[in-house]
């Protein structure tokens, strides 16, 4: 039976609901605060000067022609990141699920995508410098080249494809296992060829999944701050990192707020186009019933081998950095004195405590209330009929969406002055990370929800138990596993992300990934790759035991690593 | 305990649909169910029987009129303030809980003593037949064994009222069979109350004291089993209450008190001397095995043609073709068979046959 409900109805249900009403209100609090409050901030600042609306600020940014420029190769960077790491994924997908290869190795492939994953964003970045800086293990040790030049759009093209593409990987997996094979068998009994039944069935059909991951990367791209800020340069300035420049360089806050609504008009309009249109389109269909069983035989035998190496070279290229960047952390100085130390990790361990312990402070405090916030509004959106859910679900995922920078630097401008000042405080960054990043925990609830049957709920309330004791007897124990996901996504995250945090840092709480960032730009690279292994390290242990913690509950389809990383 | 009734009192429930807007699911529904009887919902989907049920549970709320249970108005109270027990069709057991703590949970709310619990459990799955489960979880065990263990939860509060939403319609046909009977020895042996709601009218046949026929969103007709057999209400009823056929006769007169009708020049007495007027027609309502088969030259009958024959062991079906109309009927034991294109002539009782008032026609 439909349960489409009148909104008088809803809306009578709600106020007889105490429980769910308070929790209502609070979450709008919240969501209001966190959210709307300071992206309102943020457009206001841009549109209004004296209190009248203008577009003279605007006006003003747009005119200089750095930040023109910067707009644009945004834009191009993005196009190319996109292209480049949808071309790379769909490499890694159609090898790992219709090449037939050896299980093993597409275990080898999974690992060398969950790398870049789980690492903070500009590590590639680093290993760049180290390989081909102007003391690059590549370049001048190996090559002897001098004065070669590795900051541009080439090498920061190179380093977001390789740290990004495993989104790609992701995306298009699914969609190509989803392909029967038996529609493959129908073609080539029709007389197609193998390179013929993949033009014309298989690359079609993955047509919608390849959109989807190039849109997904562009946005990630458009977003991302730290590579180019490591290896952009001058010469090729990007939004965020003008962005950041304008506030940090010029101490410019409007100017700053006003490049960042400069990239959120591109990053809205990717959103909604991947969200609304290519986000929905799929020809895979699972129909529950199963066609006969047949094997994949997308590819010839004999070309299996040369997938198979294209992606081991680039997965060895992968962990060749990781392996680069131990080994920076562990020697005196890349490039001139390879001697053993530990000097760096002394370094990080007293200089560096100090942004080690407020990260873990941070990071332990925001991931119970990010995981809780996640499966109650994810409990709420997918469960509870009460007036502005769809509202609520949309605002939920602004921060998520939007380019770290705009929520930074709103942040920044919100909770400087009165009424509520936050700047300074542990609270912002923990607020930030929060509202960022339990995105992922409310979609893995909802999902999990979804596969709930409402009799298991009726069957408690039958049984004289009420709203608040059947969520906690019987929906939290069953959505414990998205809350894991949820919780491994928000401390992952505080380990990992600096686009939005950078500007909410303070004498009083720093980041690791900020001392990163400062130590890169004051050329410390050992203690740089020193706090880059350590994060790494972390973030590895967590995600183990979160892995752990979901194969101890009994979770039977683990909401696996994939979604706690697909954020 | 003594058992309480249940009564409804005019409730309605109203669904938006996509399409035609809002229909109502249940329309102006009352009926009472008698303390300690089993009554049961019985319709197609869709006829309002779920709804029906759902509202007397307190899942859904009426748009209008009122529930009692016993004396006490429960209309405006949530399912978890009704005492009820509720018994679902796909057995909504706690996945993450084991046996014995998906049966002590009703109890736990309750905050009753571990040792009660432990008693109570313990009583009630020996009662169910299923000792030593306790420590087992709802997937490792078959369907049955898990419908078992959602009755026992369901009985284990000492509910004032059981209600089942079509609990065996996920089991196998022989399952089916055998569990109804332990539902009805169970009911009986508790004497609790119980509404039953079910699309299958053998399975209704079989358990109820009395069945409520829903179509349509409102009551068709209700009655013990036999009544409605024997007497159904309306063709909807006679042909959804075992199989039927339905034969216009024309009205010729009355004799006796009785009314002479005629079908085909075949002239037949309706013993029931209802407000029938003196003409127009009736519709019979003939179930396939009160008519005899026999050899086309046998006098007095409706000549026919068998159409289909399907032998099934301890009976044979026919179709037979009389004029347009396909005639079921079913022959026990016969001691003649006819084959297929064979005529035939059919005889119906001299009387007895339960009618209809005639169609627009």
């Amino acid at each position: 039976m439909t349960d489409t409900r009148t909104p008088q109805r809803t809306l009578r249900r709600f106020l007889r609901d105490p429980a769910l009403t308070a929790t209502v209100t609070l979450l709008w609090a919240l969501l209001g605060l966190f959210v709307l409050f300071p992206l309102a901030w943020l457009l206001l600042r841009t549109f209004t000067e004296g209190g009248s609306f203008t577009l003279a600020n605007l006006a003003a940014i747009l005119k200089d022609p750095s930040n023109r420029q910067a707009f644009w190769n945004s834009l191009w960077l993005a196009t190319l990141v996109g292209a480049a790491g949808t071309a790379l994924g769909f490499l890694f997908a159609f090898s790992a699920v219709r090449a037939n290869l050896p299980p093993r190795w597409v275990t080898v492939l999974d690992a060398a995508c969950l790398l870049p994953l789980i690492s903070p964003p500009f590590t590639t970045a680093i290993a760049m410098i180290f390989s081909f800086g102007p003391r690059g293990l590549i370049t001048y040790q190996l090559l002897g080249l001098k004065g070669f030049t590795v900051y541009g759009l080439g090498s920061t093209l190179f380093s977001e494809t390789l740290t990004f593409f495993p989104i790609a990987y992701l995306t298009l997996k699914p969609i190509l296992s989803g392909i029967d094979p038996n529609v493959e068998d129908m073609a080539f009994s029709l007389g197609s060829s193998r390179w013929h039944v993949f033009r014309t069935v298989t690359l079609p059909l993955a047509v919608p999944g390849l959109a989807n991951a190039f849109l997904l990367l562009f946005a990630a791209s458009l977003a991302d701050f730290a590579t180019p800020l490591i290896l952009a340069g001058n010469s090729f300035p990007v939004l965020p990192t003008q962005a950041y420049l304008q506030i940090t360089g010029l101490f410019d806050l409007k100017g700053g707020a006003v490049l960042s609504f400069v990239l959120l008009v591109p990053a809205m309009a990717v959103y909604l186009l991947q969200r609304y249109w290519v986000g929905r389109k799929s020809y895979v269909t699972i129909t529950g019933k199963a066609g006969a069983q047949t094997a994949v035989k997308s590819v010839a035998p004999w070309a299996r081998y040369p997938l198979l190496a294209l992606c081991l070279l680039v997965s060895a290229g992968i962990l060749y950095f990781y392996v680069l960047l131990f080994y920076a952390s562990v020697i005196k100085a890349l490039g001139a004195n390879h001697a053993w130390t530990l000097a760096h990790y002394r370094i990080i361990f007293t200089e560096g405590m100090k942004a080690i312990q407020d990260t873990l402070i941070i990071a332990v405090a925001g991931m119970p209330l990010g995981g809780l916030f996640g499966i109650v509004v994810g409990y709420l959106v997918a469960k509870k009929p009460f007036p502005g859910r769809q509202a609520m679900e949309i605002v939920s995922m602004i921060n998520y969406s939007l380019p770290g920078t705009i929520v930074g630097i709103a942040y920044l401008m919100a909770f400087n002055d009165p009424p509520i000042v936050l700047t300074g405080t542990a609270l912002i960054i923990v607020a930030c990370f929060v509202f960022r990043y339990s995105p992922t925990g409310i979609r893995a609830t909802v999902a999990t929800l979804q596969q709930i049957d409402p009799s298991i709920e009726e069957a408690s309330q039958s049984l004289g138990a009420g709203t608040v004791t059947t969520f906690r007897r019987i929906t939290l124990p069953l959505i414990l596993p998205a809350f894991f996901a949820g919780l491994g996504v928000v401390f992952i995250r505080s380990m990992t992300a600096i686009s939005a945090t950078i500007f909410l840092v303070s004498i009083n709480w720093t980041l690791i990934t900020v001392r990163i960032l400062e130590n890169m730009t004051e050329l410390s690279l050992g203690p740089a790759a020193a706090f880059s292994v350590l994060v790494v390290v972390l973030v590895f242990i967590v995600v183990a035991l979160i892995g752990m913690a979901l194969r101890r509950f009994r979770s039977t389809d683990a909401v696996a690593v994939t979604s706690i990383l697909g954020g | 305990m003594s058992a309480v009734g249940i009564r409804l009192g005019g409730i309605s429930k109203q669904f938006a649909h996509r399409v035609k807007g809002l229909v109502y699911a249940v329309r102006d529904v009352s009926l009472a169910v008698q303390p300690g009887e089993l009554l049961t919902l019985l319709g197609p989907s869709g006829c309002g029987k779920t709804t029906t049920l759902r509202m007397i549970a307190g899942f859904e709320r009426p748009d209008a009129g009122r529930v009692w249970i016993g004396e006490q108005d429960v209309t405006d109270l949530m399912a978890n303030q009704r005492n009820i027990g509720f018994v679902f069709q796909n057995y909504a057991l706690f996945p993450h809980l084991t046996i014995f703590e998906n049966v002590a949970y009703g109890l736990r709310v309750k905050r009753m003593t571990e040792a009660e619990i432990g008693r109570a459990v313990e009583e009630v799955l020996r009662l169910v037949g299923l000792k030593g489960y306790d420590r087992q979880f709802p997937n490792q065990l078959s369907g049955g064994e898990q419908q078992r263990v959602a009755l026992a939860r369901a009985i284990v509060i000492r509910p004032r009222v059981l209600l089942f939403d079509e609990p065996l319609s996920n089991l196998d046909a022989k399952l089916r069979v055998h569990m109804r009977r332990e539902i009805q020895q169970l009911q009986k042996q508790l004497s609790i109350t119980a509404v039953y709601v079910t699309h299958d009218q053998e399975e209704a046949m079989a358990i109820s004291d009395r069945i409520v026929v829903m179509h349509q969103g409102v009551i068709a007709q209700e009655g013990t089993a036999e009544e409605l057999y024997r007497h159904p209400a309306s063709e909807f009823v006679a042909q959804f209450i075992g199989r039927t056929n339905l034969l216009t006769a024309t009205i010729v007169g009355s004799e006796n008190g009785r009314t002479a009708v005629e079908v085909a020049g075949h002239r037949m007495y309706l013993s029931t001397p209802l407000g029938v007027k003196p003409t127009g027609t009736v519709r019979l309502v003939l179930r396939p095995e009160v008519i005899e088969l026999k050899a086309a030259d046998a006098a007095g009958g409706l000549p026919g043609t068998v159409a289909a024959r399907m032998f099934l062991g301890e009976k044979i079906e026919y179709h037979v073709r009389v004029g347009e109309q396909l005639i079921q009927v079913t022959s026990y034991n016969p001691q003649q068979t006819h084959a297929i294109n064979a005529a035939v002539s059919l005889h119906l009782p001299p009387d007895g046959i339960p009618f209809l008032p005639g169609s627009a026609s």
